[in-house]
């Protein structure tokens, strides 16, 4: 068998510049708690201003101000990782993630497809350029030996295990993958290359290292097999579908969306579970994709009713511009559980039950037209209440005697309010957002016998403005 | 005229809730007309002192409270009625505190089953008003409580007052009207919002309903209480007020007793230590002056009665000296001649012209100030025995009230109106550490923010307003009060952060109003290098030194100080120091003390430190504005250079009484914080005048005084300080190896790591030995010289144990322990026997310290690694043999690298020399070549980086210190060029410099004109630069 090695030497770096138009500036990723951020990793122009990784920021920052942060983010490089792997599995079956920020490939078998490894090693090449990945690829007998020989040559084709053993001997005790301790003792002996270790007698290694030092080394020299998990294609589904021309109308997306989403019941039906929410992407020429979210009640996967509240949201849709192609994501997969048939239904088909009604009027109004009302602690009473997405939990707030009816714009009362019941109540709030309120409010009885809730300015004798009626 | 007074009153002391201090609550009440004012700050005293000083100025009358909430009961506010009151409270908040974490407290409802003598409580019943907490209290406190009717424009105040009316009739409890003050005007509002966001750690839009509603919560004019409570509510605030007759004047604090014995008193105690000691000082008899020195002192302390007082400091310093600590006395009272005779301190009163009055004065009621260094590692051992002597009950630590400064304060106040936290770090960057102002808007928009900004606008409004306020207590690093009662009948007590200890509430210039004693134990590294010094020399030589008996002005001693010679000399090694030494070239003690005094930041910014020089040199003539003056400024030749200076002037030149000029001395220390120097300009030229000096002397001296400052030092500290710089000095002169092994030994303190002291020490001539399992002990020691040439008399430095990085001592304990047995016959002996673990071989052998027993450093790795874990049956046999292995020998640089990286210091050679060919052959001149350069010429040098400084007095510039193998080379870079080259300037670890050069007088420096990383050359030494900021 014959081993590939990728190795993708700024894996995190890569993943931010190839989102940023100009790949050449001085990029530093930061992470860390908002006390101590440290830089993770810069790209050479960073380097040069004398940005180095493990820096604080604000050491950094101290240095020079003439580059960009962004987040350091693990997550994101685990996601980039899984996409080269999903990119890699074109060309192996047998495409592993034992590594991080590496990918192991078993070649022999793929060369009849691929041709000579001298091609297939420029394939690889040119793809990942494409993407923009940076990467170092070594060839060699074993997966592990692969990997570490990365390290140290970028495009080494070791043909067997002579020349492996010659190969790997040159290399620092440093760089073939032992733990740091096991290399510190190493140097502390003076042996710095892995040949002057061969060279010692294995007992007096023995008795000197723990046994996984051994055993590392001859899985190196490919003396013992490495144990690979094999990648497995993702299990979300994201597909897309570029069309052939720009669609401008919403019934012309139906066929296509309609594609998307049977191959999405298929493949729910595969893995045996529902959906609970999916978003399709209008992927435009100069714009953000525009995006439709379709929430369900419950996990659903049954392909007729999962397109039907796709269209009743597509139909609303504004498109902005034309659209060039769609692609459907659907990571939030739950176990389908089917809804119990029993023989005797014993609620009528027609009701709803609220819940149900306010998914179905969400599905088609969105889900910025059904909204909650819910109180705010603030004192003000314009910001003592707000509307927020409906179905979240209102956190009750214990405020004083407040009208149900709160008017939008106060207005003024005439000059005879009626019969003040009881004030002022002061309220003095809200300096920090620019809206600071300083009124006395009172509650009134007008004339016609209503209960009026109104204010005047602190320390102003004027009108009394109306702000809100009690039932 | 109102018959209001306030009965319930926050001030900034109760932390993050009152919004204004004392003193502008005060002014405020005074100028409404209020009858009187309660400041009752949650659970804490802490705030009372600054409050009852803020009454004086104001003409009016405080009263002493305190809020609590009682755990699942009402929340109360206390007066104190009269003292038993008072110490009834006290001990309430004690309690309170001592059982709950530091900074919070927790009162229980059993803590008020005890007699409640003397304490007035107001009831502050919450919005639904639970008439059993009514009931509770009343049974508690019976005539003595009121129920406290609080109206704030709130939805409905008028049902609010006939619910409360109604529950005091219906109780029989009598209503009483209180503001529950928060800040003493409206415009506190926003800052007083802020607070309460900070205390909940959530910005104010999240604060919500924890917000006030309003901002009723200050102090109201009468005319507006007038129309909101009913008149019979307020006249009965002054029914209590007058019921409330404790002042804080009434406290007497008394001095502990017991260190008098039966059948004495306290003055013939002191009487009789004093003779005892002069009988141990002088055994051949005393002078005439002396005597008649020491009889002042005594009278004037037995008229002031603070005999307690030098008993109690005597009593602390007999301890140390029983135990072999070393100790060393300062502040205004130490340097007298009855310290000396009691042993506070070392300074002979013959070797200095100190009159003890101007320190202890008779017109100002105040303790005197004695505070007392102890050896930095052994000050816990006094700190404990003080607490055993006298029991917790009757001996706490001091608090320190930390005050907001202003990072801290913009940190607070952008990070509660909601700024993202890499701003809030920004924009407390703008500050600077130490800063207590809002940083300028030129500083700002440098750091990328617009001042004009609403929201910065804002941001910088309200940090204004909070700098300075206190934020919480936290303990003096070791100023304790000892008293003879215990002490919560003066004050609350309350836990410190750090376990075992307990805190007063009381910071030290609260201490100063109320008259209450307090002794500085602190901790000085040079104590313990001075203290191994001598033990080392009673061990190795037989010579038993101490401060007192080292051999005074010697002229070697002040040879070597004129060549600024003072690596790790106390106090006068730093680089500004041995710029300094050369040009004044100290010939005397009080030489010293000047020159401990004048590098640093008071007569530097006061201008003070070149006419010094120059008159001392006869460049300038001496004169003096006076015959008068001249007595003053005599000994420093005209030019004012201590505190003292400036107090005896104000005296003598404008009229001054000594309490006045202590006065005076009080505000200098203030004025940058707080103002207050402004009268005294007035005051003085007014004197002066009278006194026949001219109105620009009097502007000029003025404005001396406020260079001065805070920084201004005294000279009984400097004297004090002296002492112990003579003694290093002296020490450093005349046994270098001990000193220098003693210093490593007490390390870390000081300016210079033990590579420098070592490097230092071999340029002397002196040998050092390397760390060995066979030889070391854990300090480094002194042993007899191996191969050096016998003229030197000088020891050798064995490096001990404690340089291998990383190795614990009871490791190294263990190691010297076995040894002394039986040397080790190798690694696997050693092991056994002194129980290392793997991990304790691996560090010996990287150290090299297992050069005698398996050689280098590479065949130790590979002897430790091969030690197999013995079963105690075959305990000395050594296991099967093996075959030999054949590893390389480590190389040069790889041995210097290794040196480094486990020891820190090299006894190889020194990296630039492995580097010098390479740098000549760039034309880089050596330390060594500096000697013989001719100022003015351009050069360029290069070095490791140790030290970079940029002090706060120099304009942006900064001083670098490069190390080669001969020596220190002093570079000053500009601020453009640090600008321009900051990546070289600070990240290089081997910099090279072109610059000119600059040799005057034996002070040599290097003006860069370009700097260059050459850090390359040295990939991967470990000399971490230490830098000063």
């Amino acid at each position: 068998m014959r081993w590939a090695c990728i190795l993708f030497p700024q894996l995190a770096l890569d993943g931010v510049l190839r989102h940023r138009e100009d790949p050449k500036a001085a990029l530093a990723l930061i992470a860390g708690p908002a006390q101590r951020r440290m830089l993770q990793t810069v790209t050479p122009a960073a380097r040069e201003l004398g940005l180095r990784p493990g820096m604080t920021l604000t050491a950094a920052r101290a240095l020079t101000d003439e580059f960009v942060i962004a987040e350091y983010d693990e997550k994101q490089i685990e996601h980039w990782h899984h996409l080269l792997a999903a990119w890699a599995y074109r060309f192996s079956s047998h495409v592993s993630l034992h590594y991080p920020r590496a990918l192991l490939l078993e070649v022999q078998s793929s060369m009849g497809l691929f041709g000579p490894w001298l091609h297939f090693e420029q394939r690889l090449r040119n793809e990942l350029d494409a993407m923009g990945f940076r990467h170092r690829i070594a060839l060699a007998p074993n997966p592990a030996a692969a990997r570490m020989l990365a390290n140290s040559h970028d495009g080494i084709a070791v043909p067997d295990r002579h020349a492996l053993r010659e190969t790997l001997g040159r290399m620092s005790v440093e760089r073939i993958g032992l733990a740091g301790e096991t290399a510190t003792a190493f140097s502390r002996m003076g042996l710095r290359r892995l040949h002057q270790v061969l060279a010692l007698p294995r007992d007096t290694l023995a008795r000197r290292f723990p046994e996984q030092v051994l055993r590392h080394i001859d899985t190196l020299l490919g003396d013992r097999p490495l144990v690979l998990d094999c990648f497995a294609p993702p299990d979300f589904f994201d597909v897309r579908i570029e069309l052939n021309f720009d669609v401008e109308s919403n019934q012309t997306l139906f066929f296509p969306v309609k594609r998307l989403v049977s191959d999405l019941a298929a493949f729910l039906a595969g893995r045996d579970s529902g959906v609970q929410r999916f978003i399709l992407h209008l992927e435009h020429r100069n714009l953000e994709d525009t995006r439709l979210t379709v929430g369900l009640l419950a996990a659903e996967r049954e392909s007729e009713m999962l397109f039907e509240l796709t269209r009743g949201r597509l139909e609303t849709l504004q498109i902005p511009a034309p659209v060039q192609a769609v692609r459907l994501v659907a990571r939030d997969l739950p176990r389908f559980v089917p809804e119990s048939s029993q023989l005797f239904e014993d609620r009528p088909q027609q009701k709803l039950p609220w819940e149900q009604l306010r998914e179905r009027l969400r599905a088609r109004l969105g889900d910025d037209a059904v909204l909650d009302i819910c109180s705010h602690p603030d004192h003000r009473p314009e910001h003592a209440w707000r509307q927020q997405a409906a179905g979240k939990p209102d956190l009750a707030v214990a405020l004083p005697l407040r009208p149900g009816w709160l008017v939008s714009e106060p207005v003024a009362l005439g000059d005879d309010a009626g019969q003040i019941l009881a004030g002022p109540e002061r309220i003095e709030s809200g300096w920090w957002d620019g809206a600071d309120v300083r009124r006395d409010y009172y509650l009134i009885r007008t004339e016609h016998g209503q209960l009026a809730w109104a204010f005047r300015q602190v320390g102003q004798a004027g009108p009394f403005w109306l702000h809100g009626w009690f039932a | 005229m109102t018959d209001y007074a306030e009965l319930h009153c926050l001030s900034n002391f109760s932390f993050q809730r009152g919004a204004s201090s004392a003193a502008e609550l005060f002014e405020r009440a005074a100028r409404h007309g209020y009858q009187a004012l309660a400041v009752t700050d949650e659970c804490t005293m802490a705030g009372i002192v600054r409050a009852w000083q803020a009454s004086q100025e104001n003409q009016l009358r405080l009263i002493v409270g305190s809020e609590m909430q009682i755990q699942g009961g009402p929340k109360v506010v206390l007066l104190a009625e009269d003292l038993t009151g008072y110490q009834v409270l006290c001990d309430l908040i004690t309690r309170s505190r001592r059982r709950a974490e530091k900074g919070d407290y927790c009162l229980l409802a059993e803590d008020f089953d005890q007699p409640l003598r003397g304490l007035l409580a107001l009831w502050i019943p919450e919005s639904g008003i639970d008439d059993e907490q009514g009931r509770w209290l009343k049974q508690r406190f019976n005539e003595c409580l009121w129920i406290a009717v609080e109206l704030h424009c709130g939805p409905d105040d008028a049902a609010r007052l006939q619910e409360l009316l109604a529950c005091a009739e219906r109780l029989q409890i009598r209503p009483v009207a209180a503001g529950d003050v928060h800040m003493h005007a409206r415009g506190r509002r926003a800052l007083q919002d802020t607070m309460t966001a900070i205390r909940h750690h959530c910005t104010v839009a999240e604060a919500g309903l924890r917000l006030f509603p309003n901002g009723e919560r200050h102090l109201r004019s009468p005319q507006l209480l007038a129309e909101i409570y009913p008149e019979f509510l307020l006249a009965e605030t002054r029914t209590i007020a007058d019921r409330c007759q404790f002042d804080l004047g009434q406290l007497r604090y008394q001095y502990p007793r017991e260190l008098v014995p039966e059948g004495h008193t306290a003055s013939q105690w002191l009487r009789h230590l004093t003779e005892k000691g002069i009988a141990w000082r002088w055994p051949e008899g005393i002078t005439a002056k002396v005597r008649q020195q020491v009889d002042s002192e005594l009278e004037l302390i037995e008229e002031l009665e603070y005999e307690s007082y030098f008993l109690t400091v005597h009593d602390i310093v007999r301890f140390a000296r029983s135990r072999h600590i070393l100790c060393q006395g300062r502040g205004s009272a130490a340097n007298s001649a009855v310290c000396f005779v009691l042993g506070v301190t070392e300074i002979d009163p013959a070797r200095m012209n100190m009159l003890f009055e101007r320190f202890l004065s008779r017109e100002r009621n105040e303790p005197p100030d004695i505070d007392v260094d102890f050896e930095h590692d052994r000050r816990e051992e006094v700190i404990q025995y003080v607490f055993q002597r006298y029991g917790r009950n009757r001996a706490a630590l001091t608090a320190v009230a930390s005050s907001y400064r202003g990072a801290g304060a913009l940190r607070d106040v952008a990070r509660s109106l909601g700024l993202p936290p890499d701003q809030v770090s920004a924009l407390a960057e703008c500050c600077g550490r130490w800063s207590s102002r809002i940083p300028s808007h030129e500083r700002l928009r440098e750091a990328g923010f617009d001042p004009d900004n609403l929201i910065l606008h804002r941001v910088l409004t309200l940090t204004e307003q909070l700098i300075g306020f206190p934020r919480h207590l936290s303990q003096h690093p070791g100023g304790f009060v000892i008293s003879e009662h215990p002490l919560q009948t003066l004050v609350p007590v309350e836990n410190a952060a750090m376990d075992d200890r307990t805190i007063i509430q009381w910071d030290k210039d609260d201490l100063d109003m109320v008259g209450l004693l307090k002794v500085d134990i602190l901790a000085l590294g040079m104590l313990s290098a001075l203290r191994r010094s001598f033990d080392l020399l009673r061990d190795y030589r037989n010579l038993d030194l101490t401060l007192a008996t080292i051999p005074a002005e010697d002229s070697a001693t002040y040879d070597m100080l004129g060549r600024a010679d003072t690596v790790g000399v106390f106090q006068i090694e730093s680089r500004a120091q041995m710029a300094m030494l050369p040009r004044l070239k100290p010939r005397t003690f009080y030489d010293l003390v000047i020159e401990v005094a004048i590098v640093r930041p008071g007569p530097i910014q006061g201008d003070m430190v070149h006419p010094y020089l120059r008159r001392r040199n006869g460049e300038e003539p001496v004169v003096y504005p006076s015959e008068a003056l001249k007595a003053v400024f005599e000994r420093t030749l005209g030019v004012p250079l201590f505190q003292e200076q400036v107090m005896e002037m104000a005296i003598v030149a404008a009229g001054y009484s000594a309490g006045e000029a202590d006065q005076l001395r009080r505000s200098m220390a203030a004025w940058k914080r707080r103002g207050g120097l402004e009268p005294h300009k007035e005051r003085l030229a007014k004197g002066m005048l009278e006194r026949g000096y001219t109105a620009e002397f009097a502007a000029q001296i003025f404005e001396q005084i406020k260079g001065f400052g805070s920084y201004g030092f005294p000279e009984s500290h400097a004297a004090s300080f002296a002492l112990l710089t003579y003694a290093s000095s002296w020490l450093k002169c005349h046994e270098p190896a001990a000193f220098a092994c003693a210093l490593i030994n007490s390390w870390p303190m000081g300016f210079y790591s033990p590579d420098q002291i070592l490097q230092d020490a071999r340029r002397h001539r002196i040998e050092t030995l390397p760390v060995d399992v066979q030889c070391s002990d854990w300090d480094c020691s002194l042993e007899p010289t191996t191969d050096m040439p016998v003229q030197t008399e000088q020891p050798a430095i064995r490096l001990g144990l404690r340089m291998v990085r990383g190795l614990h001592e009871e490791v190294g304990l263990r190691i010297a322990q076995a040894r002394q047995k039986k040397t080790f016959d190798d690694v696997s002996d050693l092991s056994v026997r002194a129980g290392l673990s793997h991990r304790d071989r691996e560090l010996l052998a990287d150290a090299g310290a297992l050069l005698g027993l398996a050689g280098d450093r590479h065949k130790a790795r590979w002897a430790v690694a091969g030690v197999e874990p013995q079963l105690p049956l075959f305990a000395g046999q050594s296991s099967g043999q093996e075959k030999q292995v054949l590893l390389p020998a480590p190389t040069v640089a790889e041995n210097l690298f290794a040196d480094y990286a486990a020891v820190g210091t090299t006894l190889g050679p020194h990296p630039l020399k492995l580097l010098r060919e390479e740098l000549k052959r760039c034309r880089c001149r050596s330390s060594r070549d500096l000697l013989v350069a001719e100022s003015g010429r351009l050069i360029s040098v290069a070095g490791l980086v140790t030290g970079r400084q940029r002090p706060g007095t120099a304009n942006g510039v900064t001083f670098v210190t490069l190390e080669d193998e001969f020596g220190m080379i002093n570079v000053i870079v500009w601020q453009d060029l640090g600008e321009r080259h900051r990546r070289e300037l600070v990240g290089s670890q081997l910099l090279r410099v072109d610059g000119r050069f600059e040799s005057e007088k034996g002070v040599r420096h290097v003006i860069a004109g370009r700097l260059q990383d050459l850090t390359p050359m040295l990939a991967g030494l470990d000399v971490r630069s230490r830098d000063f900021h």
